[in-house]
């Protein structure tokens, strides 16, 4: 950001001397504009219909293919008819906190996006507590969602609401236990320096440096799946019980704007484990020319967070649900204790070899390559035992 | 500190319901998030089947009994004619009975792809929901050209089937019997044996054998009890003794014996029984009429008769009171179903709401048979 | 111990098992989907590739109807409504009217057994959604017709001909009500 303001300013055209304070905050505003308004709110729309897309081929059937190109429009479809649908607010509800509950959630959504890495000169703010600001601000879902369970007036709502509140802040803590892990290799909370301290070759991400960072970036990802309310944890808005959880009482817009907090919160989650674990925006140096490097490097960190927003979308076409209390158990009996294991883990290895070791590196791509070769020979075999449907209407 | 005061909660989860079985309503009183009482209330689907017998006829109500129990209407088809037969004592031709068996058997399969489905789907896995309807959706292209409907059938008539195998339909029937093996170990990968699956359904309510059989449950309910009794080895009808099939019960592997999963686990493995039945009946079919001769106006002499007959939801019993006219006097269906609703206040104590979901759905519960 | 033992168990079981299920959904990603994408993208119409028995929509070919009303007398909801006088004087047999109320017909196909030439019989039509109730009551005689004798020989009508096979065609699809005695063989 530093690098783009200093640019505009050279570049002269806002006369000779313009107030430093001045353009550095205009040109931040329009960036954060153009990154909520052009990036992340298309995404969470685009996303829904990838979602749809991918949720069918796993279910052998096709997605929404008619609205535009490959049903490619379908998610402004949906907007549009959102938005003309009825504002039904109930009688009874608290009407400024139903109101006021889906924008808190939104907000929760939208703030991380000041800090996401898109490449080495596109960051909003470089803060140096970037994971520490990210990890907080998307707790402010709880508020937003206890508001909307409470306010609504509806019982169903409330068991929604309060189900997801214990959830999510039940799993703040192996999530932010696993994020120290990294911190305390890099000794930094910052999001840049944290990328930097990777390389962009496999070996040289945090993810194989070391087999506790291993099962740290696996917690976490689990961790993140269960804060943005994702199966197997999407209890709180469990279609078949609850109808649609905290969200039932809500129509329109409104209801569309809980859920594209949700849909966006898959890259939220994506970005921060591509930031801590796979390397952000890491890239070969192809040239020396930055533009092109900022270019390679933004493609580099989308396909990274689009493959985990991938996986996502795959955990949830092939996992039930949790129950509650099975939920609770899951994070405090088994993922808290393993979280302070990798804790102490990595701190001992810090202790032992604080430049890190490169044969470890070595070692677990090659685990991590094992993994997958025997995920494909099974993946072959199912392939080969079901033979390829067959079809009993031949003239179709 | 003294104990915190905290109300009980009554929640309604309606008869529209992305999760009950068709139009059933439960009255849950609840404490948070577990149950104190689980109240059930039918009767949103009843449409007076049983006294619309006596307005149509024996003949004209072998299309009624379809929508008696709309996911296994072969059984019910099978139970109103093998009642009006014994009636008029009418002996059914041996390649009848054959093609009784296999669309039974074939739709015993179509109804418990549907039952686990749907088991999957309450449970939150959307997948298996989906893949169980794709193989349905093929033993309806089956059945259809057998009878050409994909739902109601109206197969059978009093006498026997009312069309014979169309050719080529044999070779058809065992090339999807030989697909139909490896997609339901696939099945049973992708779901039956995972573990949040299992943790979800293991344990939870729990019928014990004695309870099960005071309560009246039947079928795969009562077999996953423990309690090895199925009318087609204990009471055998029709063509059955020339079969050699197995009766699952449940084992309790996952949990105690009789909870949900060993119901569950023994409608998968009923499957593949049914797909042992189907292959051998489809082997040693014999040549012959399909239908014995029944007089147009069918006028039983009267009496009374009970037959059982062993749907996919368990021992469907039928009563026919026939008083010599042409029109039965009384006709009353006993199905599994209802019983089943009578359990669900008892188990339900204690349970979260999650898991009354969880238990309906083992139970394999349809409204309409409840009802009727 | 037994505790600590159970704990990894669960993990394991836990890794085992969401493995497993991933490598299922992962080989559909390959696979061909198994939807029929119905009305527009499809190479034949759906009509044409339903088995010749499927029950759609009732039609009467009254060209081949013989006035027996035994469809009438068949049907459980009494959705046919028939009329037919014989005049005394010529023996003609009429048919003035043969409304069949779609709304209330429920596809079991017991009109169509007993009938003896096949005139009544469903084809392979599904799709009667219509705007007014009225619109479903099919009404096939427009002006009073003769019923039609069967003769005794094949039909050398050349118009009635083709229709009256299609007719039979569909009628002996359904059994031939035999006794228990075994009698000749069926292919298939």
């Amino acid at each position: 950001m530093q690098q783009l303001i200093e640019y505009v300013i050279a570049s002269g055209m806002l006369g000779k001397n313009p107030p430093y304070q001045i353009v550095a905050a205009v040109v931040v505003l329009l960036a954060s504009a153009f990154v909520v308004l052009v990036v992340a709110l298309p995404f969470a729309g685009i996303v829904t219909w990838v979602e749809r897309r991918v949720w069918a081929r796993i279910q052998s059937r096709i997605g929404p293919n008619r609205v535009g190109p490959q049903g490619f429009l379908q998610w402004l479809a949906d907007g549009i008819k959102l938005i003309c649908k009825e504002d039904i607010v109930p009688t009874d509800a608290d009407p400024h906190l139903f109101k006021l509950a889906p924008y808190l959630v939104m907000l929760a959504w939208i703030l991380p996006w000041a800090v996401m890495p898109f490449s080495s000169a596109l960051i909003l703010a470089d803060l140096n507590v970037g994971i520490l600001y990210m990890t907080a601000v998307t707790a402010v879902t709880v508020v937003g969602i206890l508001m909307a369970g409470w306010s609504s007036n509806d019982k169903w709502s409330l068991i929604g609401g309060i189900r997801s509140a214990a959830q999510i802040i039940s799993y703040e803590i192996p999530a932010g236990l696993s994020i120290f892990p990294v911190v305390m290799m890099t000794g930094t909370l910052s999001m840049e320096r944290i990328i930097k301290a990777q390389g962009w070759t496999p070996q040289h991400w945090f993810l194989f440096a070391n087999p506790f960072c291993f099962i740290a970036a696996g917690i976490l990802f689990v961790s993140a799946l269960a804060e943005g309310n994702r199966t197997p944890f999407d209890l709180p808005e469990a279609e078949s019980e609850l109808v649609a959880g905290f969200a039932t009482e809500y129509s329109g817009m409104r209801y569309s704007l809980f859920f594209m907090a949700e849909w966006g919160n898959l890259f939220i989650i994506g970005a921060i484990i591509a930031t801590l674990f796979l390397g952000g925006w890491q890239a070969p140096r192809v040239s020396a020319d930055p533009v092109v490097m900022n270019i390679l490097q933004l493609i580099v960190f989308n396909a990274k967070v689009l493959f985990l927003v991938f996986l996502s979308m795959w955990i949830r076409g092939t996992l039930p649900r949790i129950r509650i209390d099975q939920l609770v158990t899951v994070c405090w009996k088994y993922l808290v204790p393993i979280a302070f294991a990798n804790l102490i883990g990595t701190a001992v290895w810090v202790a032992l070899w604080p430049e890190g070791n490169s044969v470890m590196g070595y070692l677990m791509v090659a685990l991590g390559a094992a993994l997958v070769v025997l995920f494909m020979r099974r993946v072959i075999y199912y392939l080969r035992r079901a033979r390829m449907e067959l079809y009993f209407r031949p003239n179709i | 500190m003294s104990t915190l005061h905290t109300e009980e909660m009554t929640l309604n989860m309606g008869p529209q319901h992305p999760s009950t079985h068709g139009v059933l309503r439960f009255v849950i009183r609840a404490d948070g998030e577990v149950m104190r009482e689980a109240i059930p209330d039918v009767g949103y689907l009843h449409r007076s089947i049983e006294k619309i017998a006596e307005k149509v006829g024996y003949h004209g109500f072998m299309p009624y009994t379809d929508r008696v129990d709309y996911v296994c209407a072969m059984f019910t088809n099978q139970g109103w004619g093998m009642a009006c037969e014994k009636l008029a004592k009418i002996e059914v031709p041996r390649r009848g009975e054959y093609c009784r068996v296999i669309a039974a058997e074939f739709n015993r399969i179509a109804s418990h792809l549907l039952a686990v489905g749907t088991m999957g789907m309450d449970i939150g896995a959307f997948t298996p929901f989906v893949h169980a309807l794709r193989e349905r959706e093929m033993i309806n292209d089956l059945i259809e050209e057998l009878c050409g409907a994909r739902l109601t059938f109206n197969y059978m008539r009093i006498g026997g089937v009312a069309w014979d195998l169309p050719p080529g339909w044999r070779e058809k029937a065992l090339a999807y019997l030989d697909h139909f093996d490896p997609i339901l170990d696939e099945f049973n990968s992708l779901i039956s044996f995972n573990k949040i699956f299992v943790e979800r359904l293991a344990n939870i309510g729990v019928i014990p054998a004695e309870e099960a059989i005071n309560y009246n449950l039947v079928g795969p309910n009562l077999r996953g009890s423990g309690v090895k009794w199925d009318i087609r080895k204990d009471l055998p009808y029709s063509v059955y003794p020339d079969f050699d099939f197995d009766v699952p019960i449940g084992q309790g592997q996952w949990g105690v014996v009789g909870d949900s999963m060993d119901r569950y686990m023994v409608r998968i493995l009923e499957m593949k029984e049914s797909v042992k039945i189907l292959c051998q009946a489809l082997t040693r079919i014999p040549s012959g009429p399909v239908l014995a001769k029944v007089v147009r106006n069918f006028k039983p002499p009267a009496g009374e008769c009970q037959i059982r007959v062993e749907s996919a939801r368990g021992d469907m019993g039928w009563y026919v009171v026939s008083d010599g006219t042409g029109y039965p006097w009384r006709v009353h269906v006993r199905t599994g179903s209802f019983a089943a609703m009578g359990l669900i206040q008892k188990l339900s104590r204690g349970l979260m709401i999650a898991d009354l979901v969880a238990l309906i759905a083992s139970l394999d519960v349809i409204a309409p048979e409840i009802d009727r | 111990m037994g505790a600590a033992a159970q704990y990894f168990e669960n993990i394991r079981d836990t890794v085992r098992t969401v493995f497993e299920g991933m490598a299922v959904t992962a080989s559909h990603f390959v696979r061909k989907p198994y939807t029929v994408q119905y009305p527009d993208r499809m190479p034949v119409r759906v009509q044409d590739t339903l088995p010749f028995r499927y029950r759609g929509i009732l039609e009467v070919d009254l060209e081949i109807c013989t006035g027996c009303l035994a469809c009438e007398r068949a049907c459980p909801i009494d959705c046919i409504v028939i009329a037919c006088e014989k005049d005394s004087a010529t023996k003609i047999l009429t048919i003035a009217q043969f409304d069949i109320d779609i709304a209330k017909c429920m596809f079991c196909g017991l009109c169509s057994e007993p009938c003896p030439t096949g005139s009544i019989h469903h084809t392979s039509e599904f799709e009667g959604a219509d705007f007014s109730l009225e619109s479903l009551i099919r009404r096939f005689v427009r002006e009073p017709v003769a019923a039609y004798k069967p003769k005794k020989g094949p039909e050398t009508d050349p118009r009635i001909a083709p229709i009256l096979s299609r007719g039979m065609r569909y009628v002996n699809e359904f059994a031939a009500p035999g006794s228990d005695k075994p009698a000749e063989a069926k292919t298939a």
